[in-house]
Formats: C-alpha cells, sequence, structure tokens
C-alpha cells in the first residue's frame, strides 16, 4: 500500500516538474544574406514587464521571402519564450515565428507568406505558457 | 437538447425496475482514489459508489455515485465543441459517435495551463470475474466544474489570436457525443482484491475537458459563433479502493 502511494506520488512530482522548460543559453550567430537582402524594416527592443530584453530586430526581404533577426541579442531566461510579430505590444493578434532559439546572440528566423507591417507593426519576445512580455520592438522603415 | 432530455429520462425509466429489483439483494460500496496520466497531462480522482448486485450469481453490478476530478495539464489543444450540428455530419443521439466529423469547422483552442476540478454524478456498471478480480465502467452524467483562467490561442480561420481569460466550462451533462457539455470523465479498469477492505485498480481513462473563450468566439461561415472548445484525453493510471463492509 505505501509503495503503490510513493509510485503514485512520484509519478505526479515528475508530471509536475515536466511542465516548465527554460531557453537555451548558448550564443547562437546566425546571418542573413546581405548581398541579396534587402532590410525593409528595423526596431530596437524595449523590456516589458516580465523580462529584460536588449538588441536590435531587423526584417529582411530576399526573393519574395521574409525573414526576421536579431541582432546583439539578449534577454533573461523564462520558460517558454517565444518570438512573435504582433498588431498589439501585449500580443492580442500575432505570427509565431517559433521558439526563441537562444537568450543570446544574432538569430534569423523565417516569416511565413506576406504580413502587412504597417499591421504587425511589434516584434515581440513572449512567454507564451504565462502570457509574459519579456520585450518588445516597434518596426519602422529604415 | 429537448430530445437529449427525453432520452435521458427514459434511460433513467427504464433501469428504475432493474435497480428495484436489484435492491432486494446485497450492495458494494467503495471508495477509491485514481491518478492517471497521458501526454503532457494528468488528472486525480476521488470517487464514491454505491452498487446493486443484480442476477442470480450477483456478479453484474450497476449503481451510481459521485466523483470529484482534477484535470491539469500543459499547452494542450481544445477543439471546437459543438454545436454538434457543425461539428458533425448527423446529430441522432447515439448514432452521433458514428457520424463523419465536419473538420472544416474545427478550430483549436491552445490552452497553456489547463486545470479544471469537476463534482459529477457518476452511473457504475461492474462485473465480478472472480472472489479477486472484478472489471467495471463508470462515466460522469451532470454535475458542475470550476478551475483555472488563464491564456489560450486560439488559432482561427488562419489568423492567431491570443485569449487571456479561458475559463472552464461550469456546466456539465453527458447527451452522446458532441450533444456532451463541459467535463466528463469515464473509466475502464480492472480491480484486483488485496484483502476484504483494499483493492487496487489499473485504468484507462477517456476524458472530456471544456474550455469557454471570454473575448475571442470562433465565427462559422454562417455568421453564428463558438465559444466552447474540447480536449479529449487518453489517459491510464493507477488507483486505491477502499470498500465498506457491514
Amino acid at each position: 500500500m505505501k509503495n503503490t502511494l510513493i509510485i503514485l506520488f512520484a509519478g505526479a512530482c515528475l508530471f509536475f516538474n515536466s511542465c516548465t522548460k527554460k531557453t537555451s543559453t548558448a550564443m547562437v550567430n546566425e546571418m542573413v544574406d546581405t548581398t541579396t537582402a534587402v532590410l525593409k524594416y528595423q526596431g530596437n527592443f524595449q523590456k516589458g514587464p516580465y523580462g529584460t530584453v536588449s538588441g536590435s530586430v531587423m526584417i529582411y526581404q530576399t526573393n519574395g521571402k521574409w525573414q526576421l533577426k536579431l541582432t546583439n541579442f539578449s534577454t533573461t531566461n523564462g520558460p517558454d519564450l517565444k518570438v512573435y510579430l504582433s498588431k498589439e505590444v501585449q500580443p492580442l493578434s500575432f505570427i509565431k515565428l517559433g521558439d526563441l532559439k537562444s537568450t543570446t546572440g544574432n538569430q534569423v528566423y523565417d516569416i511565413n507568406g506576406s504580413p502587412d507591417f504597417m499591421q504587425y507593426k511589434y516584434a515581440l519576445i513572449h512567454c507564451e505558457q504565462y502570457n509574459h512580455l519579456f520585450g518588445s520592438a516597434e518596426l519602422m522603415m529604415p | 437538447m429537448k430530445c437529449m432530455i427525453k432520452i435521458i429520462v427514459l434511460l433513467m425509466v427504464s433501469s428504475a425496475p432493474i435497480i428495484a429489483q436489484a435492491q432486494l439483494h446485497s450492495t458494494n460500496r467503495f471508495a477509491d482514489i485514481t491518478g492517471t496520466v497521458g501526454s503532457s497531462q494528468g488528472t486525480f480522482a476521488a470517487s464514491y459508489v454505491y452498487n446493486w448486485k443484480i442476477g442470480k450469481q450477483q456478479k453484474i453490478e450497476i449503481g451510481l455515485g459521485a466523483r470529484w476530478t482534477t484535470y491539469l495539464g500543459t499547452k494542450k489543444d481544445f477543439l471546437t465543441a459543438g454545436p454538434a450540428e457543425k461539428t458533425r455530419t448527423s446529430t441522432t443521439p447515439f448514432l452521433i459517435f458514428f457520424a463523419g466529423q465536419q473538420e472544416q469547422n474545427f478550430d483549436t483552442l491552445t490552452v497553456q495551463r489547463p486545470l479544471t476540478n469537476s463534482l459529477n454524478l457518476t452511473i457504475n456498471l461492474g462485473y465480478n470475474l472472480s472472489r479477486k478480480w472484478y472489471a467495471g465502467f463508470n462515466i460522469d452524467l451532470i454535475g458542475f466544474s470550476f478551475g483555472r483562467k488563464g491564456s489560450g490561442i486560439l488559432t482561427s480561420n488562419g489568423t492567431t489570436t491570443n485569449e487571456p481569460n479561458a475559463k472552464p466550462s461550469s456546466f456539465n451533462v453527458l447527451l452522446t457525443g458532441d450533444h456532451d457539455k463541459g467535463t466528463l470523465n469515464s473509466e475502464f479498469f480492472i480491480k484486483y482484491q488485496l484483502d476484504d477492505r483494499w483493492a487496487l485498480k489499473a485504468v484507462y481513462q477517456f476524458i472530456f475537458v471544456e474550455y469557454e473563450t471570454v473575448n475571442r468566439k470562433q465565427t462559422f461561415s454562417d455568421g453564428s459563433s463558438n465559444d466552447r472548445f474540447r480536449n479529449k484525453a487518453n489517459n491510464f493510471g493507477l488507483g486505491i479502493a477502499y470498500h465498506f463492509i457491514k
């Protein structure tokens, strides 16, 4: 009886502990091919209510495809950090570009389709699991 | 809805003679606690069961009970939960199980940290395989739920929006298939009797969990809207039962 309770308790502990996964801190250094890419929008990160984010964001267009680049980027770590293009600073309508690859470095994310950057005018670092904004950058023409 | 209520009343009335006959015979009363786990989700349930033994050999049991179920998960997808005429090709009660799905009307609400608590009336069926082994099935009938409000991401008609205040549906009722509302737990289980009072239980669980959106709604092509989204989970687990002996 006692053993059964211990097994059930251990299972519950494992389940709860598996819920939080932080972002990698390993430095990333990805580049955009600037011989063909055209810089269309850029911005600088401001810290959000739940984290400190610094660095800049650039939106490039290459042969009709769009890419987002984080340059000299750094953020405090957190669980389930994502990169969004959003219509608002606090994301309500947004496009998810993916999991944040690392808390530091230069990172490139592909953007599906052709978003209207007059509407999707913010790049965000957002903790999706807890709906916490870590940082935002308003996109402007260079 | 009226049709569903008629069916439930009919089932209750038709089962009354069986229960009345069963009352002449002995009963099996037990309480159990069960933990289950699935993919990024799990449940804890505590229940009380009052079964009547029926048949000549009294191997078959039928009864009612009450069950508390706590469900929690991480990043679970909840799909459009109704109305049934939007999600199934036929809405005839019971036959709805075999109806095709209208997947073009399915949207997804990804709830980041779902947690629901439900208290439901249950119906229970069991069969005494031997002195030590017992097989059973139970399902929630009606009750209520409450739980954690939280953020969800609604992916609807190709757009992604954040719903900051997704919440569990408060009313639960079993009406078959996509007519069901709320959070409903069901179990197939095998029980092994350790002694007169204690038994171990191995469980396959099928549970519906329902969340509602508050600010964002799914809009169907005819202009009607939906705010109910359901996660259907298959879990496995273990439990302990305590039998009340006179």
